[in-house]
């Protein structure tokens, strides 16, 4: 009985504690569902953190796989100035803020304004530097952990000490900062441009901070191109973990362009703007066969990688597109006579041997035409209108034609079209409608020889084409191939037009490939069968007319004449050395040919004849 | 005889308190087999979504230092520095006339060749697609039996 007495009371004692247990939990329960606030409670299914994927942008590379355009990582770099109180506490952010503002080159006004005021903040998390490089990260940590080791500054008179020369695994490896409680550093990617200023009027940019791509090809493919970060709230439950996000790496693009000729060729009209003192020019290199733009140089250039300086401003922040001159329209003067000419012998009204008087005038429209010189040139057939570039003779050659077929075939050619290039920018152009309530019949002699219009060096290109291509004119393109997952686009040729026949194209190459013999043209390239066409337009300037002192000097020729392999147009800007084509644009041409030969790999035309036998 | 023998065996009350102690501890070997099967399964589920968690943490490294190498290498194949290589070494660019082509007998100018720039683009894309990632406790128990029948059948 006694016994029983005994476990009674046990059983009680631990009933009397589970109970109490259980009650405590239920007034626990209680409390939170009463007293506190819902919201404060994390949800342990919804614990996490913001996560990015590392989405790189989508490459642009040259047709032989070069990197033009890339990526680079690079660093935010937090520092957090909340949460201290003790001096040495202060001492310690402040010394942070000050390597920060040195090593990081800090110049933003309201960044400057929060680390130099005193007090500071207590409560802020800031970021002191968005796209710090590795090298300036490294030197910035270095300079901290020097500090907490108690290290004195590497500094004299104030100057930072010379930045890390760092090798090859430490430009690769990834920064970790997670060892430092008050500076944080998260990677992220951003545009890279290992050639800075190589094509960089065909590539365009990447804005920075928007990530927007702006002018030519980043802009025209931006979305293309954008590497989705895809930032993602991922959760820390294990069971979620394929939630995380996944990278979404934006496509590869790769152009027709031949990095090694283009450079090549920028470097040929650099050195010909330094040394004829113009202000401008573009020169195209196209197969005609196939519309493949080969190389497209601008001057001046931008270095991309460093497009807000002030150095390129006038450049990138320009009305007048002059960030490629190769897709902004201007009045392209004499090489139009090619199409004029292409028109007349195409409709029959003129053949090559049809005779013309040039008496030095023609009045068309109550406008009198004179010829470059002013000069009557007498007895000319048609292969020397074109040889001694006579806008006499051409004007009356487009009277022939009537202003009807004139600007029919002019539009046939695609004049005041843009040519559908790949490039974001590209100019219209302006060719007057025949039928325009402000269009004169004078336009239509003035027009027959590159003046009054405004046609871009591509439309030339596209245009020419269709004289050195057997009669099939295509459209340039610039887009060789895209790349994404593991799929490629490759856009076909387009033809966009037969303008003229196949005999008129033959006729017309034979004249300007005699033309060029006969006037011993500094265009021409010992061994090969070349056609071509000077230009020199005055340029207008408002107010004050035609300047015969500022002129755009042009050309455009390709060859080899039988085979056509290249189409070359070359436009110099305003030279000072001389004013005329002949002795600036024709050059050019050549030297571009020669080397397009050696790089492309084509024989003299004798050798090459041989080999095809 | 057997009746009597029965009842006595059943109705012994160290029978029955056997049978009670007995049913007892195999309800609890049975749910604590249960409980350390699901632990285990709960455990490697974990595991696997800790392996994936750092698995996409290492794509995303393995994305910066790729990008990082592909800089490297554009920066040291410069055109710049390609050409101030190759004037070091006293090399220089030729011009027309010093190009000498020699006609190989029976070779004829083909088709150009294009070689295939290889780009990996395809996305780095995890399979989560395990079966311990959304196989439940019963379905994984069920299988373990399977497993050890298996043997078994047709006999």
């Amino acid at each position: 009985m006694n016994e029983k007495i005994t476990y009674n009371w046990r059983f009680i004692t631990i009933a009397v504690l589970f109970s109490l247990f259980g009650l405590a939990i239920i007034g626990q329960m209680v409390r939170i569902q009463l007293t506190v606030n819902g919201g404060d409670l994390p949800s342990p299914g919804l614990l996490g953190q913001w996560e990015t994927a590392a989405s790189r942008r989508g490459l642009i590379l040259d047709r032989n796989g070069h990197l033009l355009a890339g990526n680079q990582t690079v660093y935010a770099v937090d520092v957090n100035f909340s949460d201290f109180y003790q001096l040495g506490e202060i001492e310690e952010v402040n010394m942070l803020a000050d390597l920060a503002i040195e090593v990081f080159g800090i110049n933003n006004q309201y960044l400057l304004d929060f680390l130099w005021q005193e007090p500071r903040p207590l409560t802020k998390n800031i970021t002191v530097e968005r796209f710090a490089t590795q090298e300036d990260l490294l030197n910035y940590l270095a300079l901290v952990e020097n500090y907490y080791a108690g290290i004195p500054r590497d500094l004299v008179d104030g100057e930072p000490s010379e930045d890390i020369e760092l090798s090859l695994e430490e430009k690769i490896e990834i920064i970790d900062c997670s060892h430092l409680i008050r500076v944080s550093c998260t990677p992220h990617l951003i545009r890279s441009y290992p050639e800075e200023k190589l094509a960089s009027n065909i590539i365009g940019f990447v804005m920075r901070d928007t990530k927007e791509g702006q002018l030519g090809i980043e802009e025209k493919y931006d979305s293309t191109l954008f590497g989705n970060d895809r930032t993602l709230w991922a959760l820390w439950d294990p069971h979620k973990a394929d939630q995380a996000p996944d990278p979404d790496h934006g496509a590869n693009i790769i152009l027709t362009i031949d990095s090694v000729l283009q450079a090549d060729v920028e470097n040929i009209l650099d050195k010909t703007i330094k040394k004829t003192g113009a202000v401008a020019g573009t020169v195209i290199v196209m197969n005609p066969q196939n519309g493949e733009i080969l190389a497209m140089a601008s001057s001046p250039r931008a270095d991309i990688n460093q497009y807000w300086s002030e150095e390129y401003l006038d450049i990138i922040n320009n009305h007048e597109n002059v960030f490629n001159y190769a897709i902004r329209a201007y009045e392209p003067g004499s090489v139009v006579k090619v199409l004029t000419m292409a028109a007349a012998l195409d409709a029959g009204v003129v053949d090559p041997d049809t005779e013309f008087i040039d008496e030095g005038e023609i009045e068309i429209g109550g406008v009198t035409i004179k010829n470059w010189n002013e000069k009557a040139w007498g007895p000319q057939n048609m292969t020397s209108c074109m040889q001694n570039s006579l806008n006499v003779c051409l004007a009356w050659v487009a009277t022939e034609l009537e202003s009807e077929r004139f600007y029919n075939y002019f539009q046939d050619f695609g004049f005041g079209q843009m040519t559908g290039i790949e490039l974001s920018g590209e100019a219209p152009g302006l060719v007057k409608s025949y039928w325009s309530p402000d269009y004169t019949r004078s336009e239509l002699g003035t027009n027959a020889f590159g003046q009054g219009i405004e046609i871009t060096p591509l439309q030339m290109v596209k245009a020419i084409s269709a004289i050195a291509n057997h009669g099939e004119m295509v459209a340039p393109r610039i887009i060789h191939s895209i790349v994404d997952d593991g799929y490629r686009y490759t856009p076909p040729k387009t033809v966009v037009g037969h303008p003229v026949t196949a005999e008129t194209a033959q006729t017309l190459t034979d004249m300007l490939h005699e033309s060029l013999q006969n006037e011993s043209s500094l265009a021409l390239v010992p061994g090969y069968s070349l056609a071509g066409k000077t230009g020199t337009a005055e340029i207008y300037v408002p107010g004050q007319g035609y300047k015969s002192t500022a002129t755009n000097t042009s050309f455009v020729g390709w060859g080899p004449t039988d085979d056509p392999q290249f189409l070359v147009y070359v436009w110099i800007s305003k030279p000072s050395a001389s004013i005329w084509g002949s002795e600036i644009a024709a050059p050019v041409f050549r030297k571009v040919v020669e080397k397009l030969v050696i790089h492309l790999g084509i024989p003299p035309d004798a050798v090459r004849v041989a080999l095809e036998e | 005889m057997t009746e009597s023998l029965n009842q006595a065996y059943s109705n012994s009350p160290r029978r029955q308190k056997l049978q009670i102690i007995g049913s007892v501890f195999m309800v609890i070997v049975i749910a604590a087999v249960m409980l350390i099967l699901y632990l285990v399964v709960s455990a490697r589920v974990v595991s696997t979504g800790r392996q994936l968690q750092q698995a996409k943490d290492e794509i995303d490294q393995l994305v910066y230092q790729g990008v990082n190498y592909r800089n490297q290498i554009a920066q040291l194949s410069r055109f710049d520095v390609m050409e101030e290589k190759a004037k070091e070494l006293g090399f220089r660019a030729p011009y027309p006339g010093e190009v000498f082509y020699v006609p190989v007998p029976g070779y004829h100018l083909g088709p150009e060749t294009h070689v295939e720039i290889q780009q990996d683009t395809r996305p780095a894309v995890i399979n989560v697609n395990l079966l311990e990632y959304h196989q439940s406790l019963i379905e994984w128990v069920g299988e373990q039996l399977n497993n050890i029948l298996r043997p078994f059948e047709g006999l």
